[in-house]
């Protein structure tokens, strides 16, 4: 096979199920989710295929491709790159791990979508539209072809929310926007500088061009300006992550928006976040983002905890998860503050297991609220008895976000901490009392959710349909799968862990 | 020994099955577990005897790269692996019967099945690892099993409450584990118990940094083995069906604190510090708990507190260098405790309640169960020619040798409490006449009695293979080829064997005095010493203070860090919206719509911006 | 012809675009308004005609400019005239201070 389009065809396939949409009439609902499903498979089918390929020994970098795309300013004397954006992608272990989460996830979530109750036809154009943005947004290898992408999961995510969401969605939505568009305004700054001081957005290249002394820029980058650039990246993608206190956007989101595009939130758009922070922050800067180190490990401690005791006194079950995903995050963030192998490691396998966890969470909730209506702990109550496979799933979801060995959440959590505990010993004691406090809000939810006596006729109620069972076993797979045997994800890893860090 | 991977597996394919197919299979379901529990055991015997003979066997690969680290995976059989290999495998396979008459006509029969499945799985893995971030994983995969099984009933709310506080007490002590765990690994740079015990040895560790790890993991052990003061989940566990109870908080998991304590005893025989904190530890433990179970009304929950408080010895010989002790009691407590649990629930199956004050008179009508749970009483209360007898003797030995006088005294102590509170259990139960009406009282099937009956004979036997009159045998072999876990049998003045007979007489006296002849009133500590009685009857109000401190603790961070992000957080977005607002409000005001003021404000723009042009020169 | 100074040109559109300004900006009549806008147009042509004769690069361009300008003024005045009339048969009145209707 070729593989000079091989990317851009994984990362543009759902724009046929746009296209075949279109042509579909508005009413047919049936055949309208059918093929919304479908379009999702093959970037799935794709981004497997190079997984597959990558664990036979393949080298990813033949999977580049690059085209010139805009050329700014008519300056053929300084050479032919100069100020010449480029449309590149490529990928390395890192990327491909994330855009075979996103591929799995889009699939898991489109079925989940059925769910959906009107206007079927918007939904599904606007889902496949932010699954390409989101494929684009791991594979773009310049920062302007990035943030292309990165703006074009906003816009789709918006109208997700606003439209299809529950009560407050509107105002859910304007926050999401709102925030969001800050967080995307700093980025572009940064990029923006970057690109005038060196003249070109290639990530490749400026890793070297700002990092070798006396290299050839068209104003030299002092030191406190690459501070400025990496802060501003901070908070640029600390909106996203969420990093405390810039959270708040988020949480109505989870509550808001409908099960099925949370399950892609939570699962894929935060972990942007963090993939920017460790592709642009800790790639380009590494000299900065060392001296910043502890400043993000304290931040993450802080998320940690902050997320894990708000979530203890949550009425509503969205708001733990949301509360949850928040206190999560922060393990990203404590890996990434050790910034040794371990943590690094520990926190791209957080960003991959709390996408698989937040996911499988999010789809039960989207089960049990189609079945009850309320995701109100206190009206909730002894569904074990009713729905036990559901029960038994919400469980199993609940154990491995609170890091149970042998799920994906424990490996994750582990490496970070013990990456944490090589260079801050202090500071990662303080940290453990957020695995204690996982477990108790966590428990506290989940048990009086599915334990206890019930409150409730279970007559009509039925347990997990047949289309149900593929993403909650796809999904307690996955995350078994990682638990078990790690290697699944350590070996594309590896390369990249040579890269950065360590 | 190549194949011991295997026997964790068996439970666990049991687990897969049931959980897939337990609709179908009903309470055949009972057979595919107690099938492949018996392939496990008769794995686990198998390696025992070859472990007689052969040396250990240890088999790793990686598990997971870190960069330069790899982290390795696999199984280890030795002296302590191997004899732990079967007291569970062979625990677990009688409760696998038993538990086909107990459970009886669930309609979640298969799953209960699935989750002994689960947890023997977890537990053999557990005693099979080589190294401890393997233990950590199987650690916590126990607790999974036991949560499971405590909240079996889960329409129940104490039941649910009971799981949660299991979880989560246990969890407490499995973080101090993991920390201390991690801490070792960057001082040593392995996780493997040889290698961290290697570099012990050769003193790569500072004495501050082996003290430390050695605590954290020990705190680890007493989360799991219920000592104090994580020791509250222990007796409200009693909420899980009794098999469980006979299964994990009694015979196994809750063992294996003691156990890790004893795999890694290396580590706490390099610090005095840490050897002390153990047996001071396990000794209050150890009488604390007995005195909570003099008051207790609850069948289980004298039991309960009794393996606390038992548990408390097995510590006390670890701290006090008595390895051998430690491990030996642990056998035969396994033993004597599984037996009286299954009684007690053979006894609960017979007359549905648990309260001894509403039993009585039962001896007659139970005609196995009752001399089966007077073998266990009689081996935990320590009477000569029981094995409860042979390994407190060893404990007590340990202690007086170990040099600290007053452990040793508690230790007498608590064994006089053991006596009485186990006996006061056993008249009030099977002596005198019925205390409220019960009908239809019924000696349990031969499923149930079966079980009880190996325990029996092994509670009276196992306490031969090590004894001071037939020989050390067992723990001369326990102790081979290892310096550091001490002595397989340490010499102690022989008073010591008569004073702890004295004891335990005298407070199964003091029992027939009170409960059968009614000599003395019952009534005495509750007349005589209310206050006392209260504080043992609500167990010295550590739940209340608990639940007055960490709870309350917890709800008031939450509530602190809510009015942070209500005001703080929020209030910021706020102020921020509040801004943006006022601006554009202030703003659409100066839009007033005449056409020419636009005009005249632009221009004078325009000019201003020229002057500063000119004046700058074209530079900012 | 030739001995006009550029200046004098370029003074010319100066008062003329002063004078269409000042009538834009402070008369009431909006038909005013509108004459004083033509003559600011008016004085951009001649800077342009001039630059295209004067300039450091003469060329055609500006002429044409010019004569662009002129064609928009022109359309420009169709319409402004027009709406004025419209208005003026809805308000009866041509007083621009009254025409505030685009206000917040």
């Amino acid at each position: 096979m070729n593989e000079s389009y091989y990317l851009s065809l994984l990362v543009f396939s759902p724009l046929l199920g746009i296209i075949l949409l279109a042509f579909m009439s508005k009413d047919s609902e049936k055949s309208i989710k059918l093929l919304g499903f479908m379009a999702t498979l093959p970037p799935a089918i794709l981004a497997l295929m190079a997984y597959v390929s990558r664990l036979m020994g393949k080298d990813l970098a033949d999977f580049s491709e690059r085209v010139r795309w805009i050329q700014f300013g008519n300056l053929p004397q300084m050479g032919e790159d100069f100020f010449t954006v480029y449309y590149e992608l490529g990928i390395d272990g890192f990327s491909l791990l994330m855009i075979v989460l996103t591929a799995i996830l889009s699939t898991l979530a489109a079925i989940a979508s059925f769910h959906i109750k009107k206007e079927w036809k918007g939904y599904y154009m606007l889902f496949l539209l932010l699954e390409i943005g989101m494929l684009g947004v791991f594979t773009a290898q310049n920062l302007i072809l990035f943030f292309v992408f990165f703006e074009l999961t906003l816009i789709p995510m918006f109208f997700l929310i606003g439209k299809w969401g529950f009560f407050e969605k509107e105002k859910a939505a304007y926050s999401f926007l709102i925030y969001n568009g800050l967080g995307s305004a700093i980025l572009l700054i940064v990029i923006m500088v970057l690109f005038a001081r060196t003249g070109t957005t290639n990530i490749e290249a400026l890793k070297i061009l700002v990092n070798t002394a006396n290299s050839d820029l068209i104003t030299p980058l002092s030191d406190s300006v690459k501070y400025g650039l990496l802060i501003a990246l901070l908070v640029a993608f600390g909106i996203k992550l969420p990093i405390f206190p810039l959270h708040s956007w988020m949480l109505r989101v989870h509550v808001e928006a409908p099960p099925s595009i949370v399950m892609l939130h939570s699962g894929i758009l935060l972990k942007i976040g963090a993939y920017g922070l460790i592709r642009f922050g800790m790639g380009i800067f590494p000299e900065q983002f060392k001296e910043l180190a502890v400043v993000l490990a304290v931040l993450g401690v802080i998320n940690l905890l902050y997320g894990a005791f708000l979530a203890f006194i949550q009425k509503d079950f969205k708001m733990v998860l949301a509360y949850s995903s928040i206190s999560h995050m922060g393990i990203v963030l404590i890996g990434l503050g050790a910034l040794n192998q371990a943590g690094i490691q520990g926190a791209i396998f957080q960003v991959v297991s709390h996408g698989l966890i937040s996911a499988l969470l999010f789809f039960l909730v989207g089960v049990f609220y189609e079945r009850t209506h309320t995701t109100d702990i206190s009206k909730l109550g002894g569904m074990a008895k009713g729905m036990p496979i559901a029960s038994g799933f919400l469980l199993a979801g609940a154990m491995a976000s609170l890091g149970l060995p042998g799920m994906s959440g424990f490996v994750s959590e582990f490496m970070a901490f013990l990456g944490l505990f090589e260079e801050m010993p202090w500071l990662a004691a303080v940290g453990t009392l957020g695995i204690i406090m996982t477990a108790v809000y966590l428990l506290r939810a989940v048990l009086a959710i599915t334990y206890g006596r019930a409150d409730r006729e279970f007559a009509g109620i039925t347990d997990l349909r047949s289309y149900e069972w593929a993403p909650v076993l796809v999904l307690v797979g996955l995350i078994v799968l990682i638990g078990v045997y790690p290697a699944v994800l350590s070996e594309p890893l590896k390369s990249v862990l040579l890269g950065l860090g360590g | 020994m190549e194949n011991a991977w295997l026997i964790p597996l068996f439970p666990l394919l049991s687990f897969l099955v049931l959980l897939i197919a337990g609709r179908r299979l009903r309470e055949a379901s009972a057979y595919a577990g107690i099938l492949l529990t018996l392939a496990s055991l008769a794995m686990s015997v198998y390696m025992l005897a070859e472990r007689f003979t052969k040396p250990t066997f240890k088999s790793e690969s990686v598990w997971l790269t870190i960069g330069d680290l790899k982290l390795t995976a696999g199984f280890e059989v030795n002296q302590l692996n191997a004899l732990m290999l079967v007291i569970v495998s062979l625990v677990s396979f009688l409760v696998h019967i038993y538990s086909r008459g107990y459970m009886h006509g669930d309609e979640r029969f298969p799953v209960f099945y699935a989750y002994l499945g689960l947890f023997t799985f977890a537990m053999l893995g557990l005693v099979l690892s080589p190294n401890l971030l393997q233990t950590y994983i199987f650690w916590e995969l126990v607790g999974l099993g036991s949560f499971l099984l405590i909240g079996f009933y889960f329409y129940k709310e104490s039941a649910k409450h009971a799981a949660q506080k299991a979880f989560i007490m246990t969890r407490i002590g499995d973080v101090g584990l993991l920390i201390g765990m991690i801490l070792l690994f960057w001082q040593t740079g392995s996780f493997e118990y040889d290698e961290i015990f290697a570099s012990v040895k050769e003193g790569a560790v500072s004495e501050t940094m082996i003290t430390l790890t050695a605590i954290l993991i020990f705190i680890g052990a007493v989360g799991k083995s219920g000592q104090f003061p994580l020791h509250t989940w222990l007796p409200d566990a009693m909420e899980g069906p009794t098999p469980v109870s006979a299964l994990i908080h009694a015979a196994t998991m809750v063992a294996a604190g003691v156990y890790l304590v004893a795999a890694t005893f290396p580590l706490f025989a390099a610090s005095e510090t840490a050897l002390m904190t153990v047996s001071v530890i396990g000794a209050f433990t150890a009488i604390f708990a007995a005195s909570i179970g003099i008051v207790q009304k609850d069948i289980k929950r004298v039991l309960a507190y009794s393996t606390v408080s038992q548990l408390g010895y097995m510590m006390l010989a670890l701290g006090s260098a008595g390895y051998v002790a430690g491990v030996f009691h642990l056998m035969t407590h396994a033993f004597f405790k599984a037996l009286l649990f299954l009684a007690a629930g053979s006894v609960i199956h017979a007359v549905h309640t648990q309260d001894i004050e509403k039993m009585g008179g039962l001896w007659k009508k139970l005609r196995f169960t009752a001399p089966l749970f007077l073998i266990g009483t009689l081996a935990i209360s320590g009477v000569p020619l029981f094995s409860g007898f042979f390994s407190k003797d060893e404990i007590l030995v340990a202690a007086w040798v170990h040099g600290n006088k007053a452990l040793f005294w508690l230790a007498v102590t608590a064994a006089f409490f053991t006596a009485f509170y186990m006996f006061r259990l056993f008249f009030m139960v099977f002596a005198g006449e019925a205390r409220t009406h019960m009908k239809n009282v019924h000696e349990s099937p031969g499923s149930m009695i079966f079980p009880m009956a190996v325990l029996g004979v092994l509670a009276i036997a196992s306490g031969y293979i090590n004894t001071p009159w037939f020989g050390t045998f067992l723990g001369d072999w326990l102790v081979e080829g290892n310096s550091a876990l001490g002595h397989g049998h340490v010499e102690g003045p022989a008073w010591i064997m008569i004073v702890a007979t004295l004891v335990s007489l005298s407070g199964i006296l003091l029992a027939y005095l009170i409960y059968v002849k009614r000599s003395i009133s019952r009534d005495w500590l509750i007349s005589r010493a209310p206050l006392t009685y209260n504080v043992l009857r609500n167990k010295y109000y550590i739940d209340e203070f608990y639940g007055m401190t960490f709870v309350y603790g917890a709800k008031a961070v939450s509530l602190f860090l809510r009015f942070i992000e209500t005001f703080l957080v929020e209030g910021l977005v706020k102020t921020v919206t509040v801004f943006v607002q006022t601006l554009g409000k202030t703003g659409s005001k100066i839009q007033s719509g005449q056409v020419q003021t636009y005009g005249a404000i632009a221009f004078v723009g325009l000019a201003v911006l020229m002057v500063i042009f000119a004046l700058t020169g074209g530079y900012l | 012809m030739s001995n006009v100074p550029v200046s004098a040109f370029l003074a010319l559109a100066l008062i003329l675009f002063c004078i269409g300004l000042y009538g834009a900006l402070s008369k009431r009549n909006t038909v005013i308004v509108l004459i004083s806008i033509e003559l600011m147009l008016n004085a951009v042509n001649i800077n342009l005609v001039t630059f295209s004769k004067y300039g450091p690069a003469p060329s055609i361009n500006g002429q044409i400019f010019a004569l662009f300008a002129i064609a928009i003024a022109a359309a420009e005045a169709a319409i402004g005239l027009a709406i004025l009339i419209a208005l003026y048969n809805n308000r009866k009145t041509v007083n621009i201070d009254e025409m505030d209707q685009l206000k917040h």
